[in-house]
C-alpha cells in the first residue's frame, strides 16, 4: 500500500546537508565514478532519489508485469534456482562420468557443451587430433547422445545443449530418447544459445551456415519444437557472447533484446501467433563482478521485455512476457595470477546473479584461465551455489535488493542506458540489418577498448595483475585437465567403424532429403535434420550438407 | 627510411573469440605497425601463403582453447616455406608446461593473460630490426 | 649486381612467391636493392594487363573482386591483386588488406595477395606503387588488379597505374550522381554498379550512362555494367568488358603514362602557397596533396575550435574546404579569386576528428572555375559538401616563378 507521498520530507533536511558537508570535508579528493555501463554513481542514495512512488506500475510485485521483482510469485524461495553447470570433456564415457558425480554434489540439471569441432560443424575425423575433445565432448551422432545422458532420466531432467543452427544435438537427443521409448513431449529442456546473431556478432565460435540460412533454420527449429517437444525451449537469445567480447552490461542487454525482438518478428512473418512461441523464448547472459550494476540491470531487463511484449506483439499471455534468464558468471573477470582468488570472484558474481533474479546459473571454475576446469575446481563451483543457498540464505527473501534507495534508482539509469542503445539498433532496421552492417561489432570493439584501457591505466583494478603483485610457486598449480589420447583414439577409431557398419542407403537418402527440404521454402529444415539423425547421419555430414546447399558462413574480420 | 614493423595477427584451429586480437590488432595500428589482420579459423596453409606474399615480420597467434596445441604444425609449415626468419609470439590461455613446448618449437615469446598491449608492441619493436638486417643480408 | 637481391631464374618463376614477395618489400621500403630490381625487370614489362579499381568505401570493391577472382582463375589466368589501405595520418600505421582477404580466392595457387599501406599519400597511389605493379607484371602474372579505397585523389591518380580503370559505384546514387567527382568520370574505362539485386541499381545505371553521355558527347561511349558479386551474377561480362578495352587500348599504357607528371610542378606550387599562408598555418591545416586542379588538406579539430554545442565549429570545417578550395584554385598558376561559395554540414565534427577537404575542378573557362570540396572524416564519413566558383585573372600568384597553368 503506498502511503502519501509527504513532500516536506522530500526536501533537502538539515541532515542531508549536514551530510553532504561532512563528506566534502573529509573524503579528500573524490573521483568520479561510473560503472561498467557508464552511469555515474553516488556516494549515497536517499530517498530523493527515489522514493516509492508508482511502486505497482514501475517495481510491482513478483509474478506480475512488470516482473521488476521477479518473473515468479515464488522464486527461489519456492524453487530454488536451477543448478546447471556447464560440462564439456573429451569423450562421452568421461562427460558421463562428470555429469554423474555433478548430479551426486547437487546439480540438478544437465548441461552439455560439445567439442569445439563441433561447434564448427566437422566429424572428429575431419579435424587435427590433438584439437579433439579439449575444451567440449565429442559428440558427432545419436550413439554418442545415449553415452553422454546414460542414466540420465530423459523425461525428469532437464537438458540444455549448447548448440545453434542446424541444432543436431537436440536431433541426436530425440533420436536417444525415442531408442529409449521417452515420449517427445515429456522432455524438457533448452536449445542454449540458439541464438545465430549474437554468434556472429561477438563470438564467431559457432557460426557454421551463413546468416540468411542460420535464421530460416532457427524458425524451422522453433516451429518443430513448438508442435513436437513443448516442453523444449528452442529459442535462447544469448547476451553471454557480447559482454565477453566486450560490450557493457547495458550494451549487452540491449543488443539482446534487440535480438529476441528480431527472431519474434522472424516468427511473427511465418504466421505464428506471439502467445505461441513467447512463452518459450530464454535468455543467457554473462555476470560480471559490477554486483549492484548486474542486479539492476537484470531487474531493468525484465521490465522492458514484459513492455515491448505487450506493446509490439499484443501478447495476453501472461507467460509471454516473462524474462527467464540462464545466466554464467564471467570468465572474462577472472584471472591466471593467483588463481584461487577467482572463487571470491565467481562468489561475487553468483550473489549479484541471484540476487538479481536468474532462473538458471553455471558457476566457474577457479582454474577456467588456465585451461579447461578441473574436477577439483568444478566442485567447488558447484559447492559455492550450495553455501550461497544452503548457508547464506540467500533463497529466503524475494528481491532482497528491491526497495534500496541505490538499486531502485540503478535500475532506471540501466534502464535509460539499455533504451538508448537499443534505439541504434532500431534506427539501423533491427538486429539482423545492424550486425550485417557491423555496427554492433563496432560498438562492442569501442566498449571493450575502453575497458581494456582502463585496466592498463590502472583505473581499474585487476587484483594481482595491475595492482597486489606476488611471485607466485609455479609448481603450486593443481594438474590440468587433459584429454586421455587413448580414450579419444578409441573413441575416434570406433566411430569410424560404426559409420562404415552403418546403411548407407539410409544415410544417403536421408542426406538427399536434407538437401530438398534446404532448398523448399515450405519445408521444415530441422525436421529433416532430426530424421537424417534418426538414419544414422553424422553431425558433420548433417552440417557439411547444409552448408552446400545453404552457404558456409563467412565472418567478418573488423579491428 | 623508418622501420615499421608488419605484423600479422591471425587464429589458427577451432576457437573463434578474438576479443583479445582485435585489440592487440588495434593497438599495434595505432603504434604506428602495418598489421594484417584476419578472421579466425585461417588452416596453416593459408597463414603459411599469406605471411610469404605480405613479407611479414612478425606472426601474433590468437589462443584461447587450446589451439596453441597445433602452433608446431605451424611452425614446420614456416620452415618448409623459408619463413624460418619470421618470428611468432603466441597470446592467451597457454598452460605452463606448455609454453615450454611452445618456445621448443620456435616460438619466439608467448603472453598470458593480464599481458600490457604496450608490452606486445614493445616486443614487436625490439626483435624487427634485427629480422629485417637478417634479410637483408641473405 | 648487389648482392642483397634475391635470386631468380629468368624468366621469373610464378612459383617463387617470397622471392616476388621480397622484391615488392625492397621497393616498399627503399631498400639498396630496389635500383636494381628496376633496371632488371624492364625488359619484361608490358605484358600484364593492369587492372584498377576505385570506388567509394561501401560500393562493393572487395565483393566484386573476390568475384573477378574467381572468374579469372576459370579462364586459366595467374592473377596478383594490390590493396592499397589508407594508414593513420597520425601515427602512420595501418590495418591491411582485410576487405580482400576475406574471400575465398586468396588461397589459391594461381592468386598472389600484396596489401600496401598508403604511408601517408592522401588516397595511397603513389611511384611506389607504379614500381611495385612492375615486379608483380614483370613476373609473370597475366592480370594486376589493383585496389584503392577512392577517398580523395586516388581516384584520379590510378589513372596512370592502370591499363584499364574501373570505378565501382554503389546503387541509390539518384541526384547523387552530380556528386561523383569530375575527376572519376574524365579516367573511368569501365563503370560497375555492384549489388545490382537492390531496387535502385536500374536508376543508377541510367544515370551514370546519362552523364556519360553529356560529358562526352564525341568520345567513345564507357560502358556501365550491373553486378551482384555475391551471386557471381554479371560478373563475366566485367571481364569480358576489360579485356576488349585492353585489347583495344593495348597493355601497358601505363608505363607511357609514368613518364611525365604534369601535376608535378603544380603540386609543388601549392606546397609553397600554402606554407606562406598566416590563417591556414594558424589553424593547424596541412596540405597533404596536390596537383593541376587539385589540393587536399587536413586537419585534426581541437578544443579551442569548438562552438557552444560543443562540437566543431562550422566556420571551421568552412575554412577547411575553402583552404583546400583556394589552393586547388590557385594551383595553375594566376590568381584565382574566390566569387562565391556555399556549403553543407551534413554531420557534426568533434573534438580530435582529423577531416580532410579534397577539392577537385568541375568546370573551367577562361574566366571562372568551379570547384567542389568533400570533407571527410578518418573513417570515410562525409562531413560536408562545399561548392566555389572564382574569377580566374591573369596576375601570376608566384611573381618570378615560372610555369603557368601547368
Amino acid at each position: 500500500m503506498n502511503k502519501p507521498l509527504d513532500h516536506a520530507a522530500l526536501q533537502p533536511a538539515a541532515g542531508e546537508n549536514r551530510w553532504q558537508h561532512d563528506y566534502a570535508e573529509q573524503i579528500g579528493t573524490d573521483q568520479a565514478v561510473r560503472n561498467r555501463s557508464g552511469v555515474a554513481i553516488k556516494p549515497l542514495y536517499t530517498p530523493r532519489d527515489w522514493s516509492g512512488e508508482r511502486y505497482a506500475e514501475d517495481i510491482g510485485y513478483p509474478g506480475q508485469p512488470p516482473y521488476t521483482r521477479g518473473v515468479y510469485p515464488t522464486m527461489h524461495r519456492g524453487r530454488t534456482w536451477t543448478q546447471r553447470q556447464l560440462i564439456g570433456l573429451s569423450t562421452p564415457s568421461d562427460y558421463n562420468a562428470r555429469l554423474m558425480d555433478i548430479l551426486a554434489q547437487g546439480a540438478t540439471a544437465v548441461s552439455l557443451i560439445p567439442c569445439n569441432s563441433v561447434f564448427r560443424g566437422h566429424d572428429m575425423d575431419d579435424v587435427d587430433a590433438e584439437l579433439l575433445g579439449t575444451c567440449g565432448v565429442v559428440v558427432n551422432n545419436v550413439e554418442h547422445m545415449d553415452a553422454c545422458l546414460a542414466g540420465v532420466d530423459l523425461g525428469r531432467t532437464s537438458c540444455a545443449m549448447n548448440d545453434p543452427s542446424p541444432f543436431t544435438l537436440l536431433a541426436f537427443l530425440l533420436a536417444a530418447a525415442k531408442r529409449r521409448g521417452v515420449a517427445w513431449d515429456t522432455i524438457a529442456g533448452t536449445s542454449n544459445q540458439s541464438d545465430y546473431l549474437s554468434h556472429y556478432v561477438a563470438n564467431h565460435m559457432f557460426f557454421r551456415i551463413a546468416l540468411p540460412g542460420a535464421r530460416r533454420i532457427l524458425g524451422d527449429h522453433i516451429d518443430f519444437c513448438n508442435r513436437h517437444v513443448p516442453r523444449w525451449n528452442p529459442m535462447s537469445v544469448v547476451g553471454q557472447h557480447m559482454q565477453q567480447a566486450g560490450a557493457t552490461p547495458a550494451e549487452a542487454m540491449a543488443f539482446t533484446l534487440a535480438t529476441a525482438l528480431q527472431n519474434a518478428d522472424d516468427c511473427v512473418a511465418r504466421g505464428m501467433d506471439p502467445d505461441a512461441f513467447l512463452p518459450r523464448f530464454t535468455f543467457f547472459f554473462d555476470i560480471s563482478l559490477s554486483f549492484f550494476e548486474e542486479v539492476a540491470r537484470f531487474r531493468a531487463g525484465r521490465r522492458i521485455w514484459a513492455r515491448l511484449v505487450r506493446e509490439r506483439y499484443g501478447a495476453k499471455d501472461p507467460r509471454s512476457g516473462r524474462f527467464k534468464f540462464h545466466a554464467q558468471t564471467s570468465g572474462v573477470d577472472l584471472t591466471r595470477a593467483q588463481p584461487l582468488n577467482n572463487i571470491a570472484r565467481v562468489t561475487v558474481q553468483a550473489m549479484a546473479g541471484i540476487l538479481g533474479g536468474l532462473q538458471s546459473l553455471h558457476t566457474d571454475a577457479y582454474d577456467e584461465a588456465l585451461s579447461c576446469p578441473t574436477e577439483f575446481g568444478a566442485r567447488i563451483a558447484v559447492a559455492t551455489q550450495n553455501i550461497l543457498r544452503d548457508e547464506a540464505h540467500l533463497t529466503d527473501v524475494i528481491d532482497p535488493l528491491g526497495g534500496s534507495y541505490y538499486v531502485e534508482t540503478l535500475t532506471n539509469e540501466m534502464e535509460d542506458e539499455i533504451l538508448r542503445s537499443l534505439r541504434v539498433v532500431e534506427d539501423a532496421g533491427g538486429m539482423y540489418a545492424a550486425v550485417e552492417a557491423g555496427i554492433v561489432q563496432r560498438k562492442i570493439g569501442e566498449s571493450a577498448r575502453r575497458f581494456q584501457d582502463s585496466v592498463e591505466s590502472g583505473a581499474q583494478t585487476v587484483v594481482g595483475v595491475n595492482a597486489y603483485r606476488t611471485d607466485e610457486d609455479r609448481s603450486a598449480r593443481p594438474a590440468l585437465a587433459k584429454p586421455d589420447p587413448r580414450q579419444m583414439r578409441d573413441h575416434l577409431a570406433s566411430f569410424v567403424a560404426h559409420k562404415a557398419a552403418r546403411s548407407q542407403e539410409a544415410v544417403a537418402t536421408a542426406l538427399c532429403a536434407l538437401a530438398r527440404a534446404a532448398n523448399d521454402a515450405a519445408a521444415n529444415v530441422f525436421a529433416a535434420v532430426v530424421a537424417a539423425a534418426e538414419a544414422g547421419c553424422t553431425h558433420g555430414e548433417i552440417c557439411g550438407t547444409l552448408r552446400r546447399e545453404m552457404g558456409f558462413g563467412h565472418v567478418q574480420a573488423m579491428v | 627510411m623508418e622501420i615499421r614493423p608488419k605484423v600479422l595477427v591471425t587464429k589458427i584451429g577451432l576457437d573463434g573469440h578474438d576479443r583479445g586480437s582485435r585489440l592487440v590488432a588495434a593497438h599495434l595500428r595505432d603504434a604506428g605497425m602495418e598489421v594484417i589482420y584476419t578472421p579466425p579459423w585461417q588452416p596453416i596453409p593459408a597463414v603459411v601463403k599469406l605471411a610469404t606474399e605480405e613479407d611479414v615480420d612478425v606472426i601474433g597467434i590468437s589462443s584461447l582453447a587450446t589451439d596453441h596445441l597445433i602452433v608446431p604444425k605451424l611452425m614446420a609449415a614456416l620452415r618448409a616455406a623459408g619463413l624460418a626468419d619470421v618470428a611468432v609470439i603466441v597470446g592467451g590461455i597457454v598452460p605452463d608446461e606448455d609454453e615450454d613446448m611452445l618456445r621448443a618449437a620456435g616460438v619466439a615469446r608467448v603472453f598470458h593473460p593480464g599481458s600490457a598491449l604496450e608490452d606486445i608492441a614493445a616486443y614487436i619493436r625490439e626483435i624487427t630490426p634485427a629480422i629485417r638486417a637478417r634479410r637483408l643480408a641473405a | 649486381m648487389n648482392a642483397a637481391l634475391p635470386p631468380l631464374p629468368a624468366p621469373i618463376d610464378l612459383g617463387d612467391r617470397r622471392a616476388i614477395a621480397r622484391r615488392i618489400s625492397a621497393i616498399e621500403n627503399a631498400e639498396p636493392a630496389a635500383a636494381d630490381i628496376g633496371r632488371a625487370i624492364a625488359p619484361d614489362l608490358g605484358r600484364a594487363h593492369v587492372i584498377g579499381i576505385t570506388g567509394a568505401p561501401g560500393a562493393g570493391k572487395s565483393t566484386l573482386i573476390n568475384a573477378l577472382l574467381g572468374e579469372l582463375l576459370g579462364r586459366g589466368q595467374r592473377i596478383a591483386v594490390v590493396a592499397v589501405d589508407p594508414s593513420s595520418p597520425v601515427t602512420g600505421g595501418a590495418v591491411l588488406g582485410d576487405r580482400v582477404r576475406m574471400g575465398q580466392h586468396g588461397a589459391h595457387d594461381n592468386v598472389f595477395i600484396r596489401s600496401l599501406s598508403s604511408r601517408g599519400h592522401q588516397g595511397g597511389v603513389s611511384r611506389t606503387t607504379a614500381r611495385i605493379i612492375d615486379v608483380l607484371d614483370a613476373a609473370g602474372f597475366d592480370t594486376v588488379i589493383v585496389e584503392t579505397v577512392g577517398a580523395g585523389q586516388s581516384d584520379v591518380e590510378i589513372a596512370g597505374l592502370a591499363d584499364t580503370r574501373i570505378v565501382v559505384c554503389p546503387p541509390g546514387l539518384g541526384d547523387d550522381v552530380q556528386a561523383i567527382k569530375a575527376g572519376i568520370l574524365e579516367i573511368a574505362d569501365l563503370f560497375v554498379v555492384n549489388k545490382g539485386d537492390l531496387p535502385t541499381a536500374d536508376a543508377t545505371v541510367r544515370d551514370l550512362l546519362d552523364m556519360l553521355r553529356l560529358r562526352h558527347r564525341t568520345a567513345a561511349p564507357v560502358p556501365v555494367l550491373k553486378t551482384v558479386a555475391t551471386r557471381n551474377e554479371g560478373i563475366a561480362a566485367v571481364v569480358d568488358a576489360a579485356l576488349a578495352h585492353v585489347a583495344a587500348a593495348g597493355r601497358g599504357q601505363r608505363l607511357a603514362a609514368h613518364a611525365s607528371r604534369p601535376g608535378a610542378v603544380a603540386a609543388e606550387r601549392v606546397r609553397r602557397l600554402a606554407a606562406r599562408d598566416p590563417f591556414v598555418t594558424g589553424l593547424g591545416i596541412r596540405c597533404v596533396d596536390a596537383g593541376s586542379g587539385h589540393a587536399a588538406v587536413a586537419m585534426t579539430i581541437t578544443s579551442a575550435q569548438l562552438n557552444f554545442n560543443g562540437t566543431c565549429h562550422g566556420g571551421v570545417v568552412f575554412s577547411l574546404a575553402d583552404t583546400a578550395f583556394g589552393l586547388a584554385s590557385n594551383s595553375h598558376g594566376t590568381i584565382a579569386a574566390g566569387i562565391d561559395a556555399h556549403i553543407t554540414y551534413h554531420v557534426a565534427a568533434q573534438v580530435g576528428d582529423t577531416l580532410s577537404a579534397t577539392a577537385v575542378e568541375v568546370s573551367r573557362t577562361r574566366r571562372i572555375a568551379v570547384y567542389r570540396v568533400d570533407v571527410t572524416r578518418a573513417d570515410s564519413t562525409l562531413v560536408s559538401s562545399f561548392t566555389g566558383t572564382v574569377y580566374l585573372t591573369t596576375r601570376a600568384n608566384e611573381p618570378g616563378h615560372a610555369g603557368h597553368g601547368a
